[in-house]
């Protein structure tokens, strides 16, 4: 049996490498009774269909950025929530408390979390070091979901929406002026042409999740089940520590390329604390009951 | 019938026209007010929230709905040069081919597209943008112009078999 | 049908799509209907959800969104007085030059490649004001046909592009250095482009027609009054991008708005005039996306049955030198531009072929211009090249025809592309000039 599996990022991109080890090691354990074929780079289905085209069975198989589903439910996005889980230590204890919720709620839709491999700590870039949250007043920042734009008027900042692909050409021109993302986001788009200063913020820790579909699952050969959750879960502890190296390497090439790595002070941690905190309070407002749940368990 | 039929494609023209007249007032709206932050300063600054996930949205509906009057307007491509090199008959019989072929190809997509909607619909997919929107809403525009485009085609189709002769006629053809 | 070879599948499903297009059949349903067969025969996927994802998928995406807007800019500045006195202000400055208002559609393509992302739609705007002014003055049709076809193509070369942001997202090359890398290729071309047509026009002397050539040097800055309302336009275009109050695809409402004001400013250009052009770009820019939608499906049928993916693999076996490499992916390139569309042999494609190409020392930065030329090469090639479509809807001709007149600029960026494989430094020197 073949899978085609569509993966939203490119080959240089650590998680479709982890993934494609993932796709090796299940062709070995099962000898290549289950054989699957990754299409990066959003090749086969856009970032946006993919969970859609599992659900229905047109690809078995699929990886996705997982609080792009926040809007079906804030469960969803908790690791998105700035200032919630700011360490791979939180974020491990995070999506253990988030596994259950998330895997009931995917159930729903007949899919079944396989793995899932976070970001490295989302970073400040900005051209000039910022001391203090009001630093960042008046600065133009990429928003891109509602959550940004909330953190961007807290900060007193203007929000503008920016898609991905213009990040470079928006900065050259002025368009915005501080941005928050991955030191993986940041080498790979040579932040250095663009930035001076980077700021350790670790904002919070997004993931990405690999998710199959329950029922071709099911109709598999037991064995070949047990390859597939094995190879899966040695995918995620690889996938994390994966992630840690890329974080500290990805600083080190943004360093070497003369972008000033700055750790932030105490004063602006205080300050983004601040903002994360009134953050969720208001998130607490809308977010439902299993939402609520995950953050008691992560928080006890 | 002809008549309806015909002031159909028209209206979900002018709706598709109306809806590229958004996108642009939408992106100018939001242009004026990045102008306005820039002299004004960030407490001037204002964005319309999801305004791109609206012009995407807005792109669907134009592309979609504009199908039918596109092809009755003979400005959907294809290549002529061959075909217009037969003798009327065997240009009528290449006609009534393209139309049945084109209505299946369509017909079919119209189905599957009404099973997409469905599932949006069952499963309350929204959009992942600052404004959640539920996805059966824009994924409607293709539902009606994929059906729309089918009943063109089969309209043609009839129109041709009946007339024994071809009766598409490109846009800008000598 | 698993035993059928890759080569034999594709050579099947190519003839299928060559039948259908010559029965007629509208290119973007030939399309559908080939991936349809493709999906069915060779592969496991549910066709039917597929194509409806599929259309779904590719038709809200904000990118495209400029699109149409580009479009209508076209339309209004055709409508309006703008596109006359653009001709009427330059043709006195042209009168000396071989070849003459032609060179319009080089530098305007040009020019406009620097505000938009797409070849297409560089060929729509640009297409709508030349093609009936030249006509009309008389300049030969297939040279106005070429020079618009090859010269559109700059769209995707000159930044800002859709075709680099593709690249350089799925391969996490910068895109910023992408961008400056494709300004020096674009003013090779440029220069080759305009090197032709004086060629052309200094073998058959009588065939360009005379512009009235008595005009004094005041005279002809007087003239070039008329070239105001235009140059105002591109200003407030290109000034809002670089100014950051726009993306590129926020600028291209903004071209709309201006053009309008303009053209209601110069006079006869009322709201009929306005109803014309909306419900015509309304027209084109609905049988581009069908296209689109056509392509796209294709696309993914090509990535489930593996085909694209399994012929790149099969060069990779060969272990040729890079020059060697390179002429076999050009010829692999120049096949597959020839029924899929630019973004989609890029997407399928540089997952194998990339670390095939990094493996012989190829810079990637450079890999990305090569492909950018390879790509618009694909944008003039029959059946399916999307220059050729928006040059048929704009002027009635068939693509067949069109092509056959861009045919010309296919080699001359076939040259291009043998000028950068031989003077890598055209591509590498800016962004190296960056620095770090
Ligand atoms: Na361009
Ligand atoms: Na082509």
């Amino acid at each position: 049996e073949t899978w085609d599996m569509p993966t939203p990022y490119g080959d240089a991109t650590f998680h479709t490498q982890n993934i494609r080890t993932f796709a090796e090691d299940v062709a070995a354990a099962t000898d290549g009774a289950l054989a699957i074929t990754v299409h990066s780079a959003n090749s086969l289905f856009p970032h946006a269909e993919i969970k859609n085209a599992v659900r229905s069975r047109q690809v078995p198989i699929g990886e996705f950025f997982l609080s792009r589903l926040s809007n079906d439910d804030l469960a969803y996005g908790l690791d998105s929530q700035p200032f919630v889980a700011t360490s791979y230590d939180d974020a491990a204890r995070l999506w253990e408390a988030q596994k259950p919720v998330v895997t009931e709620l995917l159930a729903k839709e007949g899919l079944m979390p396989l793995f899932s491999v976070p970001w490295p700590a989302q970073g400040l870039y900005t051209n000039g070091e910022i001391k203090a949250v009001d630093d960042l007043a008046g600065l133009r920042f990429r928003a891109y979901n509602a959550a940004l734009e909330e953190f961007a008027a807290l900060a007193k900042a203007a929000p503008v929406q920016v898609e991905a692909a213009d990040i470079p050409q928006a900065f050259s021109t002025g368009q915005v002026e501080a941005m928050i993302t991955s030191p993986s986001t940041g080498a790979n788009s040579k932040a250095w042409d663009f930035v001076t200063h980077y700021t350790a913020i670790d904002a919070w820790v997004p993931k990405n999740i690999v998710v199959v579909n329950q029922r071709v699952f099911d109709g598999l050969d037991p064995a070949v089940q047990e390859a597939v959750l094995t190879a899966a879960a040695a995918a995620e502890t690889r996938g994390w520590e994966m992630s840690k190296a890329e974080a500290a390497e990805k600083t080190k090439v943004m360093e070497e390329n003369g972008i000033t790595i700055v750790q932030p002070s105490e004063e602006l941690v205080a300050g983004l604390q601040a903002i994360g905190e009134a953050m969720l309070e208001k998130w607490n407002e809308t977010a439902s009951d299993e939402a609520k749940a995950i953050l008691e368990a992560y928080n006890n | 019938m002809r008549r309806f039929l015909d002031v159909l494609y028209s209206a979900a023209g002018g709706v598709a026209a109306l809806s590229i007249l958004a996108i642009c007032l939408l992106v100018s709206a939001q242009v004026g007010l990045n102008i306005l932050a820039r002299i004004g300063g960030p407490a001037l600054s204002f964005t319309i929230p999801s305004y791109a996930d609206f012009a995407g949205f807005a792109l669907a509906a134009a592309s979609f709905l504009a199908m039918a009057y596109t092809l009755r307007a003979g400005a959907h491509i294809r290549v002529n040069l061959l075909v217009s090199r037969l003798p009327e008959r065997g240009q009528w019989i290449a006609e009534i081919l393209s139309l049945a072929l084109g209505a299946g190809i369509i017909g079919y997509a119209t189905w599957f597209s009404v099973l997409l909607l469905a599932e949006s619909w069952h499963y309350g997919d929204t959009s992942p943008g600052m404004i959640p929107v539920p996805l059966w809403i824009p994924q409607l525009s293709m539902v009606v112009g994929l059906g729309l485009l089918t009943v063109a085609l089969v309209d043609t189709l009839i129109q041709s078999i009946r007339n024994r002769a071809p009766v598409v006629i490109d846009f800008g053809s000598e | 049908m698993a035993e059928l070879s890759d080569p034999v599948i594709f050579g099947i499903l190519l003839t299928l799509l060559i039948a259908l297009l010559a029965a007629g059949v509208w290119v973007a349903l030939s399309l559908m209907i080939m991936a349809f067969v493709a999906i069915v025969a060779f592969s496991n996927a549910p066709a039917g959800l597929v194509l409806a994802t599929t259309l779904w998928g590719h038709s809200h995406s904000w990118p495209l969104a400029a699109l149409p807007l580009f479009i209508l800019m076209g339309e209004i500045l055709l409508r309006s007085r703008l596109s006359e006195d653009m001709f009427s202000g330059l043709a006195p400055w042209l009168t000396r030059l071989p070849g003459r208002l032609l060179h319009v559609n080089v530098l305007g393509c040009a020019i406009f490649a620097a505000v938009s992302g797409s070849s297409a739609a560089t060929a729509a705007t640009i297409g709508r004001m030349s093609v009936p002014e030249l006509k009309e003055r008389g300049y030969p049709e297939s040279l106005i046909l070429g020079t618009l076809a090859g010269s559109a193509t700059l769209g995707f070369l000159i930044p800002p592009s859709i075709i680099l942001i593709v690249y350089g997202v799925a391969t996490e090359q910068s895109i910023a250095r992408l961008f400056i890398a494709g300004i020096l290729p674009g003013a090779m071309l440029v220069a080759l482009f305009g090197g032709y047509v004086m060629v052309r026009a200094w073998m058959a002397p009588d065939s360009i027609p005379k512009e009235d050539d008595t005009m004094s040097l005041r005279e002809k800055i007087v003239a070039s009054r008329r070239l105001l309302p235009v140059m105002l336009l591109i200003i407030g275009v290109i000034g809002t991008i670089y100014t950051g109050v726009a993306s590129p695809t926020d600028a291209a409402a903004v071209g709309v708005v201006l053009a309008t004001v303009l053209a209601i400013m110069t006079g006869s250009f009322g709201r009929k005039e306005f109803v014309e052009a909306l419900m015509s770009a309304t027209r084109t820019s609905c049988m581009i996306a069908l296209i689109l939608f056509g392509a796209g499906f294709l696309a993914i049928a090509m990535g489930f049955t593996g085909i694209p993916r399994n012929l790149a693999a099969w060069i990779g076996t060969f272990d040729l030198s890079p020059n060697a490499l390179l002429a076999v992916l050009t010829v692999f390139f120049v096949l597959l531009g020839c029924f899929l569309d630019g973004i989609s042999v890029v997407v399928l494609t540089t997952s194998i072929i990339l670390p095939i190409v990094q493996a012989v020392g190829i810079d990637p930065l450079w890999f990305g211009i090569f492909l950018v030329l390879v790509v618009e090469m694909s944008q003039i090639t029959p059946p399916v090249g999307f220059n050729l479509f928006v040059i048929q809807g704009l002027t009635g001709q068939d693509i067949l025809r069109v092509a056959r007149a861009a045919l010309p600029f296919f080699l001359l960026l076939m040259l291009g592309l043998l000028l950068i494989t031989v003077f890598p430094g055209i591509v590498t020197m800016l962004p190296n000039a960056m620095g770090n």
